[in-house]
């Protein structure tokens, strides 16, 4: 039965940079479990849902394979270094690629991939990113959310990559964990997809209070 | 950290109860909830104070509670004609809501469901994922997913015979609402919860009901369970006289689907075809709306899976039929597809069809015997250790044609087999209101069959003489006796099948 069950492929782009050492990346660490935690909990996350996770610092890589919920290994996150916020797009765009199956006449497609960027600065690989931006207008592939963490967070690059950017005002615990149950909550949602309209964009929760969604 | 504390709400009777506050309560799509320090109760309030204002919503829970309510019999406000032996027995397949609030806000007090309808932490081997389950709902999805159900403990999933038990219970659920005008609209995988086990399921989030004369719910129910013609117009105009909206005819999709899915663990529309190639949501819009198409459409196998190895065929004859009915004739016909009743009696009769598979690892346990020249278990592919198969034939009386009998039913006999009132007089039927005590009981004794009387009245032997209470009579290849000389009862065929 599993070559035509429809996954929901999610990305995780999650921030290491230097600047979120310490508190922040541990916030991160527990946000990541608890959102397995979470998602484990719904049944249809559980069929439908499938992880992934990109870090970003200096470079970028794919440090979980896309993998379905009761396989996914928690990765080993660390932080230290730049923010190669562009390196990070143009990973996704690969994984994209690699990893969601496209509809063919005799295949069924996955679902439009989840993406939820995670940062608490700005990009520092500008050339890259500027690339990696018109790259990803072009292609389509994704539904993107991207989060800007803390006073620092600048949301001018995201609004770039996207039309839904959030800013939370701090780095603290309990804002990320906020942020976390978010994306739990937003991928439960698309995974029950109660509403399937053909080409409507997808439906998120309100983000949590305390959170801005940057015009 | 988790604050909690407790309040107190106001019920439209001036009495009051008691509920936990908890930060992020459980939040459904209407509504959000809180538990009774005794968890015998939840206290449910809207999401959107538009809701929990809005009078339409008022009028239809006030009727849902109160003249509607099939948990509550007519003498104690109940629907009408309830009487309390039906109301008992729906207690335990319905959460009913009980009582409406009229302070802090608008809301309403439910039942909490049975403690069986909750994962424990004994519900599955692995480590990590026992806590996460605890305390979860059980919706189906987990038990029919073969993706979900290998992460159980086997004794979690039951077997064939307490899947068949479930439908029943939500068919006969499905049905009680459906005889008093209600529809459910937005029957899902959600929206009953099963009991593999004990081969129960309860039926919830009763308060988006369609109340006859009472303005619909704005729900159009859950993807995978919306009715074709439901999701085909979702984008006309609510008052568009094109535009389908819940109903007791959409609920009989769902309910298929349901029952479908509960007894061969897949969906009935998901194939490999692929509609569309523009987008996932066009492919299962198409999928399961306009072009829905049954994956064991006799005529068009565009869906069919290729690797179906046990199909509706090994339900027997009465679920075959009623499968083409729900998913073929009536897939994009809503007026063709089977009622709740029929479902009802097609499922029971099927019942009297199982056989218990002679493979104590068989993941099934049991299966629809429904071919006596093929005794082999479907899903094993075990064939039956027993020598031969006993069958017997229920005919009832034509009426106002003296001697002449029609098929009524058919039951597979195993020793120690218990036999009802249903099985004795046509008149009966095996639903909420029925007697369950001991007939008569079948037995495999000494090498023979034998048919006991345990409690019918005027039971005749083959040359038609009474056979007293604690008698038998032998069944031999094309014996018949009247199991009842009753005007009501059966004549019963017996035939033996040996290879």
């Amino acid at each position: 039965m599993s070559d035509y069950m429809r996954r929901l492929p999610v990305y995780l782009l999650l921030d290491c940079s230097g600047s979120m050492s310490g508190e922040p990346i541990e916030a991160v660490r527990q946000g990541v479990k608890a959102l397995l935690s979470e998602l484990k909990g719904d049944p249809q996350a559980l069929e439908t849902a499938y992880l992934s996770v990109i870090t970003f610092n200096s470079s970028a890589r794919q440090v979980s394979p896309l993998t379905e919920l009761m396989a996914f290994k928690e990765p080993e996150l660390n932080a230290g270094g730049a923010t190669a916020l562009g390196g990070a797009l143009n990973v996704l765009m690969d994984c994209v690629k690699n990893e969601v199956r496209q509809s063919t006449a005799t295949q069924k497609g996955d679902w439009k991939p989840l993406v939820f960027i995670l940062t608490d600065g700005a990009p520092t690989d500008i050339e890259t990113f500027k690339n990696a931006i018109s790259n990803l207008k072009n292609i389509k592939v994704a539904n993107i959310i991207a989060c800007a963490a803390g006073a620092n967070a600048d949301t001018t690059y995201l609004k770039q990559i996207t039309e839904s950017v959030l800013m939370m005002n701090t780095l603290s615990a309990g804002d990320m964990a906020q942020f976390f149950a978010w994306v739990s909550g937003s991928i439960k949602m698309s995974s029950k997809s109660i509403d399937a309209k053909p080409g409507e964009a997808i439906q998120l929760p309100p983000p949590p209070q305390g959170f801005v969604i940057v015009p | 950290m988790e604050s909690k504390r407790t309040e107190k709400a106001t019920l439209v009777d001036g009495s009051t109860i008691e509920y936990v506050v908890k930060d992020n309560p459980p939040k459904g799509g209407m509504k959000y909830t809180y538990f009774t320090p005794d968890k015998k109760y939840v206290v449910q309030f809207f999401n959107d104070p538009k809701n929990a204002n809005d009078i339409n919503i008022h009028k239809r829970l006030e009727a849902i509670v109160g003249k509607y309510n099939p948990t509550l019999s007519e003498e104690k406000g109940g629907s009408r004609g309830n009487t309390q032996l039906a109301a008992d027995y729906f207690s335990s397949r319905f959460c009913w809501p009980k009582s409406l609030i009229k302070s802090p806000e608008f809301g309403i007090v439910c039942p909490a469901y049975p403690s069986n309808y909750f994962f424990s932490e004994n519900s599955t081997d692995i480590e990590g994922y026992k806590d996460i389950l605890k305390g979860k709902d059980k919706k189906s999805t987990y038990f029919t997913s073969p993706k979900l159900s290998k992460y159980l403990k086997s004794d979690e999933l039951g077997d064939f015979r307490s899947m068949l038990s479930l439908s029943i219970n939500l068919a006969r659920s499905i049905r009680r609402m459906h005889q008093a005008g209600l529809a459910h609209s937005d029957l899902s995988c959600n929206n009953v919860l099963i009991d593999p086990q004990k081969g129960t399921c309860v039926v919830i989030d009763i308060d988006s009901l369609v109340v006859p004369g009472l303005y619909p719910p704005e729900v159009i129910g859950t993807s995978g369970y919306i009715a074709p013609e439901v999701l085909e117009t979702m984008e006309l105009p609510i008052d568009d006289p094109n535009r389908k909206l819940p109903s007791s005819y959409t609920d009989l999709h769902s309910m298929a689907v349901l029952i479908y899915e509960y007894l061969l663990k897949r969906h009935p529309l998901k194939g490999p075809k692929v509609y569309s190639t523009e987008s996932a949501e066009k492919d299962d819009f198409l999928a399961l709306g306009p072009k829905a198409t049954f994956i064991e459409n006799p005529v068009d196998k565009s869906n069919r899976p290729k690797d179906l190895t046990y199909t509706i065929k090994d339900l027997g004859p009465e679920l075959e039929k009623l499968f083409i009915r729900a998913f073929v004739d009536g897939l994009h016909s809503p007026n063709e597809r089977p009622t709740a009743m029929e479902w009802e009696k097609g499922l029971v009769k099927t019942w009297d069809m199982l056989s218990q598979c002679s493979n104590s690892k068989c993941t099934h346990k049991w299966f629809v015997l429904h071919d006596p020249q093929k005794p082999i278990c479907p899903y094993c592919k075990t064939k039956i250790k027993a020598k031969e198969v006993v069958r017997l034939k229920l005919k009832s009386r034509v009426r106002g044609r003296n001697g002449q009998w029609i098929d009524a039913g058919e039951i597979n006999c195993y020793d120690n087999m218990p036999i009802f009132k249903w099985h004795i007089y046509s008149n009966c039927f095996p639903d909420e209101k029925a007697e369950r005590d001991l007939q008569a009981s079948i037995h495999y004794y000494q090498g023979q069959w034998i048919f006991v009387n345990r409690g019918i009245a005027g039971m005749l032997s083959p040359s038609g003489n009474i056979v007293p209470i604690g008698q038998a009579v032998l069944l031999s290849d094309g014996s018949s006796f009247q199991a009842s000389n009753d005007e009501k009862g059966y004549l019963i065929e017996a035939s033996i099948t040996r290879w």
